[in-house]
């Protein structure tokens, strides 16, 4: 009852966009995808979609590959977004959701409901071109998940929202999930993927650099902060060993350690000077991990 | 209801509630009603202006050895259409200043002897027909002008000019002969259908590529695809156009109709009516839709590889410029449908139904050559259409600067089938 990606290999010609891609993804969780532009993540939803067949290894789905004749089970949010400008809302779901094999009155139904939810009833009989560009996204969002996927594919769902907007979404994806929904999605706001994945996969051309838990993934990774707040003059801190970075802040220095047991080091040589305000060990931040794996380039 | 009809559905019917689509059909079938009325309309407007006028006037100067024996005649002349007026008070000169001056219309002058009688005549330098009717005229009359001087009476001349009896057989048992009226009626037919192919193949053709380049250009593709296997698709929208195009021929037809009941055309309704030969219009039925496949399939094909509507006209040149080829040879070959020229090029599929419904339609190609080379156009639409379907199914994925021969390659990649 999961998604499953087996040693995915995609070559177009000479280019590796996806190198050796294997992950799992439970029935009912979110799965995050992360990565720089280029990673290989829309490629290896392409695959997982069936829009693209895998060089080498498999994509199933409950046991079997993914075909048109099971695309009913499935919702895409594409990265490009895009709908029918000239066809009014109504029209255009009443299309989009015929072709996943809803009958008209359901499609009505559930569209009123989901209108409704992101306070946008009134766009009903509007076209889509005379909507802006956060409404679109709302629409193309309804697309997505308006037929009761059990699959749901999001590519980069929050891009271009405002925070309202996106607390908006966030509340719907959750409330898909908690309901049964399987959701993979890519971002590269890090602090979206921190809020909602449990597991999650870091791609660098085409290949998995990091993956798992993310507590687990947080917890080993050796990398911590080390928050002092004091008004001595603590550069000679650069000089320990195990130290790889030293920034000093308005209320004293930020320190990166290469591993936990280098606080205690910096604790005893920072007692020895005086007083501290403060001294915490910090967890890493994803987005401290993700540059730090994929070289930087976290936003678009 | 499946994904298939529910694209045929959607193509054909946002076709067809376009505002454009609605208008440019009323005004086609509104023009064809013109064109049918043409005679109608012009004759309604210069009967008004001409009926009172008297017929253009000739002025015939005689300098023939016979003292104006062929003036006076010619001036007595009624059934021509222009009105003869013996000049004698001037020569030439003086009988084209008498035109200047609006006097006469024309100018004729006679020279010579009667046998051997020396016309010149100063005419219209806009409508060729007059000078030709003027020298009939001037036949007739030398013509009775002669025999009366032979001294043949009528019964002799009427011998003279009795018609002959002339039948016209078939070289074969089954063949047929070809009339005048069954060959003015094949010429328009064949003619009205290769502009028809032509006229299909570059409104319906520009209509799919850009139909296919918008919902890539929007990104709605993509959307699309995730729920319909794109070869569907493209099928889907094929048969919508083509659907949205057999109702637009359908409402030619109908003003082609209309038209002939207005125009009261006695001529052109026994045509219509009595003439028409079904066994040619079936194969015009045919070779339109196999050349709407051929023709659509590599539209949808060329649609999918451009990623910018803007890019469309450039990418269906070609294409485009293939019709105009086959459209000129068709054009040119009408009077020469037996060449070998004609012959070999109908075997071209893309050349096919322009050239072989010529061949059938203005010649004799036997019953086997017709099947094989419609066999041939089968295959090739089939042939065509999964070759389409494939780089349909890469190109449709695929954004970036147009070229063809990358746009090809990279389609190709992108639609590999592994394992």
């Amino acid at each position: 009852m999961t998604l499953m990606i087996d040693h995915v290999k995609k070559q177009f010609g000479k280019h590796k966009a996806v190198d050796g891609v294997s992950l799992t993804v439970e029935k009912g969780s979110m799965f995050g995808m992360l990565g720089a532009n280029g990673a290989g993540k829309t490629t290896t939803f392409r695959m997982i979609l069936g829009l693209l067949d895998p060089t080498e290894g498999s994509v199933t789905w409950e046991g079997s590959p993914l075909s048109y004749k099971r695309t009913n089970l499935i919702g895409y949010l594409p990265e490009e977004r895009g709908l029918y400008p000239k066809l009014t809302v109504e029209e255009q779901l009443l299309y989009l959701m015929r072709l996943k094999g809803m009958k008209k009155k359901e499609i009505i139904k559930s569209m009123r409901e989901w209108l409704a939810r992101f306070s946008v009833e009134e766009y009903e009989n509007k076209k889509i071109e005379e909507l802006s560009k956060g409404n679109q996204q709302k629409i193309q969002f309804i697309a997505s998940v308006l037929h009761q996927p059990e699959l749901l594919i999001l590519d980069e769902p929050f891009s271009g929202l405002d925070p309202v907007n996106t607390d908006m979404l966030k509340d719907a994806v959750q409330d898909l999930q908690a309901a049964g929904t399987t959701i993979v999605f890519s971002s590269h706001q890090m602090r979206n993927v921190e809020e909602l994945c449990e597991d999650l996969i870091m791609l660098k051309r085409g290949r998995a650099v990091l993956q798992g838990n993310l507590r687990d993934i947080k917890r080993s990774y050796g990398t911590k902060n080390v928050v002092i707040h004091s008004d001595h003059d603590l550069q000679f801190l650069e000089s320990i060993q195990g130290v790889t970075n030293l920034e000093q802040t308005a209320d004293g220095v930020t320190v990166q350690i290469k591993k936990e047991k280098v606080a205690e080091d910096l604790f005893y040589a920072i007692a020895e000077e005086g007083f501290v305000r403060k001294f915490e060990v910090e967890e890493p931040s994803l987005h401290d991990i993700f540059v730090d794996h994929a070289g930087g380039d976290t936003n678009e | 209801m499946n994904n298939f009809w529910i694209t045929v559905m959607h193509t054909a019917s946002k076709r067809m509630q376009s505002k454009a689509f609605i208008w440019s059909t009323v005004i086609t079938m509104l023009i064809i009603i013109g064109i049918i009325n043409a005679n109608n309309i012009m004759s309604a407007f210069s009967n008004n202006e001409q009926s009172g006028e008297s017929p253009s006037t000739v002025a015939v100067v005689d300098n023939t050895t016979n003292d104006d024996t062929i003036a006076e005649m010619l001036a007595s002349y009624e059934e021509g259409t222009f009105d003869y007026q013996n000049y004698t008070e001037g020569n030439q000169a003086e009988a084209l200043e008498a035109v200047k001056d609006g006097e006469f219309d024309f100018v004729l002058t006679l020279k010579g002897e009667t046998t051997n009688l020396e016309v010149e005549f100063f005419g219209s330098s806009t409508d060729y027909t007059v000078g030709q009717e003027v020298k009939q005229d001037v036949q007739r009359i030398k013509e009775s002008v002669v025999t009366n001087q032979l001294d043949l009476n009528e019964e002799e001349i009427a011998k003279i000019y009795l018609p002959i009896s002339f039948s016209e057989q078939p070289l074969t048992e089954n063949g047929e002969v070809q009339t005048e009226e069954t060959h003015m009626q094949a010429y328009w037919m064949v003619y009205g259908l290769v502009f028809v192919i032509y006229l299909i193949v570059i409104s319906l053709g520009s209509m799919i590529a850009t139909e296919v380049a918008t919902e890539k250009s929007s990104r709605v593709m993509e959307l699309i695809v995730s729920s319909v296997n794109p070869i569907v698709q493209m099928f889907g929208k094929l048969v919508g156009i083509g659907i949205v195009g057999l109702i637009n021929l359908a409402a030619l037809v109908v003003a082609g109709i209309i038209g002939f009941m207005i125009s009261d055309d006695n001529i052109l309704q026994s045509i219509l009516g009595e003439a028409i030969d079904v066994s040619l219009l079936l194969y015009a039925f045919v070779f339109i839709m196999l050349g709407y496949f051929v023709y659509g399939g590599m539209a949808a094909m060329l649609g999918a590889l451009v990623s910018r509507a803007e890019e469309v006209n450039q990418a269906i040149q070609p294409l485009i410029f293939l019709a105009m080829i086959a459209f000129f040879i068709s054009i040119f070959g009408l009077n020469t449908p037996d060449s070998t020229l004609v012959q070999v090029l109908s075997y071209i599929p893309f050349f096919t139904p322009q050239l072989l419904f010529l061949r059938i339609g203005m010649g004799n190609v036997p019953t086997w050559e017709i099947i094989l080379v419609i066999g041939i156009l089968i295959v090739s639409a089939i042939l065509i259409n999964i070759l389409a379907a494939r780089i349909y199914k890469g190109g449709v994925l695929m954004y970036g600067k147009f070229s063809f021969k990358n746009g090809i390659k990279q389609a190709f990649t992108m639609s590999k089938k592994e394992n």
